[in-house]
């Protein structure tokens, strides 16, 4: 029988029946039995012994301290470098400022650029860097303005990602924030 | 009021100001290339070089400002501590230093003069502006908002405002200039690395490059015109994402950008040489002949 030569009342006789069908069904008893046995039959295998630096709640306390030393450690580095050369630590974490060739490359340093504007920004709004009032009214003015031709030009470069035109813009435009972030940090040193 | 009232007003003016300044005027050793750093928030700082072997200052502080100055030799400092360090009061100081020194300047919005020095200029200002008149070797020029104008042949120029205009009139082989908001305006030859950036700021340049060199323009949105005399070795590389391109400088013409929109120009004068990439967001770009 085709398709063609099915019968109308056939067909709803069947989805009536298929409907009525169970949504699950049960193993049959003897079924359990015979899995239990087949799990006991088969050799055992020996946990490994492990020592105590093996064990998870010392892994875990280890890497607790390992987190915690690597953050101090960070902290007293960017601290340092921060007050003692604000320049200098910006330059070293700065981008390449050749073009980026594909968009993982773009994306690599664009981490690397938020991750110093982040840095320096932090020092800015801590009050490291005295700044008068209007000087940091006029800071945000420009970074408001970098900020926007940022989200322009990176929703452009979402709709066309092979774009290296669109890149290079986009890396022109994060440079010039990192080094005016820098460049404002810097004026607070004497 | 009378003239005559007016007359003894601004002599009283006049009069009372000048009792509420200190005159200052000293000098110190320092060697034909040796290092001066200034540091004078308000007011004005003017540094002229001389051929001699020493740094001679003078001006005109507020009253109760202290002009604290010292080193000799290699190095030198000075710097202006007033009795507010809050509300800094204006010091106008005019510095005479070797011809060859290396000239540092920092200041909030207190102007920065510099004329007649060859040695190298690193000057900072927030909200004052910037002028440089000469050939120091080179310039390393940055503000907040303030405004930057360099008329000469530095041999290497680092200018750098946010919303300040920049201006360069002159020639020299490696130049950056970069804004935000600001103006650039350039005119002048002989560039051979370049690089002129905004984000909204319009860029003007008029001149030409050296044969072989590199010259960069990037903008977001402000306009870009290159005017250059015919017969410019260039190799021009144009992409402008979503703004227009016109070409009055050679006979080809700008393609239609991806997607429909924006505009691209490979374009060739006086069989290239010169590698010129630009690149626009929504700005304008226009190339000229200016002869």
């Amino acid at each position: 029988m085709t398709d063609d030569e099915l019968d109308e009342e056939m067909l709803r006789d069947l989805q009536r029946r298929t409907a009525e069908l169970p949504r699950e069904i049960a193993p049959p008893e003897s079924a359990w039995q015979r899995i239990a046995d087949q799990i006991a039959s088969e050799p055992r295998i020996e946990k490994p012994h492990r020592v105590f630096w093996q064990r998870p709640t010392f892994l875990a306390a280890a890497a607790l301290l390992l987190v915690a030393a690597s953050s101090i450690t960070t902290a007293f580095i960017v601290r340092e470098r921060l007050s003692d050369d604000l320049t200098r630590s910006a330059v070293l974490r700065t981008p390449s400022s050749s073009s980026p060739a594909t968009l993982a490359e773009f994306t690599a340093r664009e981490n690397d650029y938020i991750a110093t504007v982040n840095a320096l920004s932090a020092v800015i709004e801590g009050g490291q860097v005295e700044l008068a009032p209007g000087t940091v009214e006029k800071l945000r003015e420009s970074i408001r303005i970098i900020d926007a031709a940022i989200i322009e030009a990176r929703r452009a470069l979402a709709a066309d990602p092979s774009n290296k035109a669109l890149m290079e813009l986009l890396s022109t435009s994060y440079g010039q924030k990192v080094d005016l972030l820098r460049r404002t940090a810097a004026m607070g040193e004497s | 009021m009378s003239l005559r009232g007016l007359v003894i007003l601004l002599s009283m003016l006049l009069s009372s100001s000048t009792f509420a300044q200190t005159k200052v005027n000293r000098g110190l050793q320092l060697d034909a290339t040796g290092a001066v750093r200034v540091y004078n928030l308000v007011g004005s700082v003017r540094i002229v070089g001389w051929n001699r072997d020493s740094v001679a200052v003078r001006g005109t502080l507020s009253k109760g400002s202290t002009l604290h100055m010292g080193g000799r030799g290699p190095g030198m400092k000075m710097f202006i501590e007033g009795i507010d360090e809050r509300n800094p009061a204006a010091a106008d100081i005019e510095v005479m230093v070797p011809a060859r020194a290396k000239v540092w300047v920092k200041t909030a919005t207190a102007s920065i003069d510099v004329s007649g020095v060859s040695g190298s200029l690193d000057l900072y200002v927030v909200g004052g502006n910037i002028r440089v008149k000469g050939n120091p070797a080179d310039v390393n020029a940055e503000a907040i908002d303030g405004s930057i104008t360099i008329t000469g042949s530095p041999t290497w120029v680092r200018a750098k405002s946010a919303s300040g205009n920049v201006i360069l009139e002159g020639s020299s082989p490696d130049v950056t200039v970069s804004t935000v908001s600001g103006k650039i305006d350039v005119n002048g030859t002989k560039f051979e690395k370049a690089k002129f950036e905004s984000v909204t700021g319009s860029i003007r340049f008029a001149g030409s490059f050296e044969r072989g060199g590199l010259v960069n323009f990037d903008t977001h949105s402000g306009s870009i015109e290159i005017g250059m005399p015919a017969g410019s070795p260039a190799d021009f590389d144009i992409v402008s994402i979503a703004g227009s391109i016109a070409n009055k400088l050679t006979s080809s013409r700008p393609l239609p950008g991806r997607y429909g929109r924006g505009a691209e120009l490979m374009a060739s004068s006086a069989n290239g040489g010169t590698r010129i990439v630009v690149r626009s967001f929504k700005g304008p770009v226009t190339l000229l002949r200016k002869d």
